[in-house]
């Protein structure tokens, strides 16, 4: 008998060596991949799609940049400029934008990129049939709109279609006809959704031309594989034009969607770039080291006002004034936040123009505050304060409350699921919300994209608040490619919002921040503050 | 026994309809807009495109028919969200994931509950049986969550110059066992109370105490009849524990960034990803219903007296 246990003990410790030697996890260990230029790093979701024509959100749209080739790229912050990529030179007369491509940029499958490629994406993604989210984006061009709004079922679309203000003037030329003059068109098309599409390939595989073994590519990058839900491979484009400046040979990204989890993969060395983000009870230790790196953002968080529950102008700026920035982003957010001075974040080229007169304080201005809700005539006593439920909200509405009591206001906090939230938002909100928690990070860098929102038929204004006069500046600042005025016009708006007499239908708190663990052998890794990080600039020392 | 298996299979079509039926009006109730993911208002024009796309304007009980009518042609439907996958591919790729890694959890469950339930009855009222049972029960209040992150802190962090165990992710053999660890902890604390109760129980019978007193040997008589007989609820609980293990493993699935159903499953429903959480559902449904058929018709086999009552 112990003969017999014996021998099964040692074919067991064999089986187990073996096993443990030949084996390769996919998460492996492995130290000394610097030499070989290999980034690994983790992503906070599955990307919902690469397809540039449906994909709407950060994580999707950092990898479609890294494996296509823009039209322009964003240059350094602020001024956030469009910098020839793909396309070499652009000529603005007007509401007529020519963009004259570079003739080096080619497919995976040797063919090269023409304009035609980039007719035939935006017509895609703004086509009925795609039914694509970020079709909005594409308002500015002339046509756009009617094209997406056709019933293909009632009319013919392909009339409309032809009428779009996209057209390829020449196999390298492509000229797009807005229906105004915005000026910041130019550094829109730096988002994804305004790449070439490869009309073949998307024709031949449909739903599924974004598999590895399918897709085809012009950028940096190729898409090497995409295990659902688990990891991204990138490999480098050995045939992009630019290939000679490109250090990585290969990017692995692992989907770890718990923050916990993705700094574990960062201490334990799987990982050496954590975008998934740090759980708040950690940052005071993460920011100890020198892995925290903090980059601006152009967003902004705010709480809004049903301005039908709350209609004394004087209350809403009681209750905007009486609450302490500093301590939120010091004691809650603890990311390098910066207190919101109005709602267009600082960050944006001409920020500080626009905000001159904005009056948010940093810190609490109760004497004020106290001062404003006493001329208000009947002001609403029982506040009811919604937002959606995340660890950070709660806190921050419960200091919020707290600062609201001390006005004599009474404020219940109403968390709710995400979806459920946004639909009881409206637009109109459901008639108990009294403050709602909102954010907004900027679709392009101009300020333009976050005034917009409080125009009276955006469909993000949640507030119930309408002005024409305001509704009037934003307009005009569509026709005004004149930096300079531009940048006046949004002041007063602006002004109008957040100024010394401003409206208030929103009360800005704070401008977001992208938070990173990043080792400090990895060098240029820098994201931009619309989300971008540009992976072709990055090394590993 | 055949008759009764065949009434059995017959008997899930209704089910499966009920199940299907019954998530349909729950997913309807809780509201929500399957096509904005952020802030960001989805404009009016592609909202009636998308809901025109996905039938979404149709009257209830059109979409209740295409949705019968997939389930039937064993076509579940695209995702609403992410809108280059099937709900078919969604669970050709992770299924099996977590169907492995609830067979690892189950072994793991079986390896290590059983045996310290065996012993703990073996060594009754000794100090060794206090000390099983004291590790057990605590195990037993423990949530995964925290057993997984403790995992992953000592043994992928602390100690990882010592061990070959990652901190995420799956692929080979390293990878699989923290996961299963963390998952079958609380089955396997369960395995080890049920064996020693029935085993306890099974000691007393006179049956045994007649072998003994026939002179067998203890070994033979704990080992062959004792553990055959007591193994018999253990056995029983196991199916169903099985279909659990493999629908609800969402927990860990999240915290060792694992691809696997249960945390598709639960992101669907926040998403409101009709298509996948419809399809993911008739899934878990299925499993459940063929686990607790697979059960049935062991009990008939392990147990003889019941054989007989059944047919």
């Amino acid at each position: 008998m112990s003969k017999r246990f014996l021998w099964a003990a040692l074919v067991g410790a064999l089986a187990v060596t073996a096993i443990a030697g030949s084996s390769t996890a996919m998460t492996g260990k492995t130290d000394g991949s610097n030499a070989a230029q290999v980034l690994k790093m983790s992503i906070g979701s599955e990307p919902p799609s690469l397809d540039p024509g449906l994909a709407t959100d950060t994580t999707s749209s950092n990898i479609i940049l890294n494996i296509m080739d823009p039209l322009v790229k964003l240059g350094k912050p602020p001024a956030l400029n469009a910098v020839p990529a793909a396309a070499a030179s652009w000529k603005v007369r007007g509401a007529t934008v020519t963009l004259n491509l570079r003739k080096s940029v080619r497919w995976t499958n040797g063919q090269p990129v023409t304009a035609k490629d980039y007719v035939y994406g935006w017509l895609r993604t703004i086509s009925p049939e795609l039914g694509a989210d970020y079709a909005y984006q594409f308002e500015g061009i002339k046509g756009a709109k009617e094209y997406t709004a056709c019933d293909p079922k009632k009319a013919d679309c392909n009339a409309l279609r032809a009428k779009v203000g996209v057209k390829a003037v020449g196999r390298y030329t492509l000229r797009v006809t807005l229906v105004s003059p915005q000026p910041w068109f130019i550094q829109q098309i730096s988002h994804h959704s305004f790449l070439a599409q490869h009309k073949a390939t998307i024709d031949r595989y449909g739903s599924k031309w974004t598999e590895p073994q399918n897709i085809v590519t012009n950028g940096p990058f190729k898409l090497a594989s995409w295990k659902h839900d688990a990891s991204i491979t990138l490999v480098k484009n050995t045939k992009w034009r630019n290939a000679k400046s490109v250090k990585l040979n290969r990017v692995e990204s692992q989907i770890i969607v718990d923050a916990t989890t993705a700094e574990n993969a960062f201490s334990a060395k799987n990982i050496d770039v954590n975008s998934t983000g740090v759980a708040s009870v950690n940052i005071p230790k993460w920011k100890k080291t020198p892995y925290w790196t903090v980059f601006k953002a152009l967003g902004t968080y705010y709480y809004g006002f049903n301005t039908k529950n709350i209609p004394d102008v004087n209350q809403r700026r009681a209750m905007a004034i009486s609450i302490d920035r500093s301590q939120i982003v010091k004691y809650i957010t603890k990311s390098g936040q910066i207190p919101a001075k109005g709602f267009t974040p600082i960050g944006i080229a001409g920020g500080p123009m626009i905000l001159s007169k904005s009056t948010m304080p940093v810190k609490a201005q109760l004497t004020k505050a106290k001062a404003a809700l006493a001329k208000a005539r009947n002001p609403k006593r029982s506040i009811r304060l919604y937002h959606n439920n995340a660890p950070n909200h709660v806190k921050i509405a419960t200091a919020v409350q707290n600062f609201w009591k001390q006005l004599g206001l009474d404020v219940t906090i109403r968390p709710m699921e995400w979806k459920q939230y946004l639909q009881f938002l409206g637009p109109p909100p459901n008639a108990d919300v009294d403050v709602y928690r909102l954010g907004w990070i900027y679709d392009f860098p101009d300020a333009y994209n976050g005034l917009v929102l409080w125009t009276c038929d955006s469909g993000n204004n949640n507030t119930n608040w309408c002005n024409r006069k305001y509704d009037a500046l934003v307009n005009r600042a569509t026709r005004t490619p004149n930096t300079a005025k531009r940048l006046a016009l949004y002041q007063q708006a602006e002004n109008i919002l957040t100024g010394p007499q401003g409206q208030l239908p929103i009360m800005p708190i704070y401008y977001y921040t992208f938070n990173m663990l990043i080792r400090q052998n990895v060098k240029g890794f820098f994201e931009n503050p619309t989300g971008q990080y540009d992976l072709a600039k990055v090394s590993i020392r | 026994m055949l008759k009764f298996i065949i009434r059995r299979v017959v008997w899930t079509i209704p089910v499966i309809l009920l199940v299907i039926f019954m998530t349909f009006v729950m997913m309807r109730q809780i509201k929500g807009n399957p096509f904005q993911v952020t802030e960001r208002a989805v404009p009016e024009a592609q909202q009636r495109t998308l809901d025109r796309k996905f039938h979404l304007d149709q009257p209830w009980y059109i979409q209740y028919a295409y949705y019968v009518k997939g389930v039937f042609t064993a076509n579940l439907g695209p995702s609403l969200v992410q809108r280059d996958r099937d709900v078919n591919d969604v669970i050709k790729d992770h299924f099996p994931v977590s169907l492995k890694l609830g067979g690892l959890a189950m072994l793991w469950a079986v390896l290590v509950g059983i045996p310290l339930g065996i012993i703990a009855a073996l060594k009754q009222n000794t100090k060794l049986d206090y000390a099983v049972m004291a590790v057990v029960n605590a195990g037993y209040a423990l949530p995964n969550f925290l057993i997984a992150t403790v995992l992953i802190y000592l043994f992928a962090v602390k100690w990882r110059e010592h061990t070959p165990f990652p901190t995420n992710g799956w692929g080979g053999w390293e990878t699989w066992v923290l996961p299963a660890a963390a998952l079958g902890h609380a089955p396997m604390t369960f395995f080890a109370r049920i064996v020693r109760g029935s085993m306890l129980e099974t000691l007393q019978q006179d049956y045994i105490r007649t072998a003994k007193a026939k002179g067998l040997r203890w070994r033979r008589v704990v080992g062959l009849h004792v553990l055959r007989n007591s193994l018999i609820p253990a056995v029983t609980a196991a199916a169903p524990l099985l279909g659990f293990l493999i629908t609800g493993s969402f927990i860990v699935e999240f915290v060792f960034g694992i691809p696997g159903i249960g945390r598709y499953f639960v992101n669907s429903v926040t998403a409101r990803d009709y298509s996948v959480t419809m399809g993911i559902t008739i899934l878990l449904s299925m499993i459940i219903i063929f686990a607790n058929l697979l059960v049935d018709i062991l009990y008939g086999y392990l147990d003889p007296r019941t054989r007989d009552v059944r047919t």
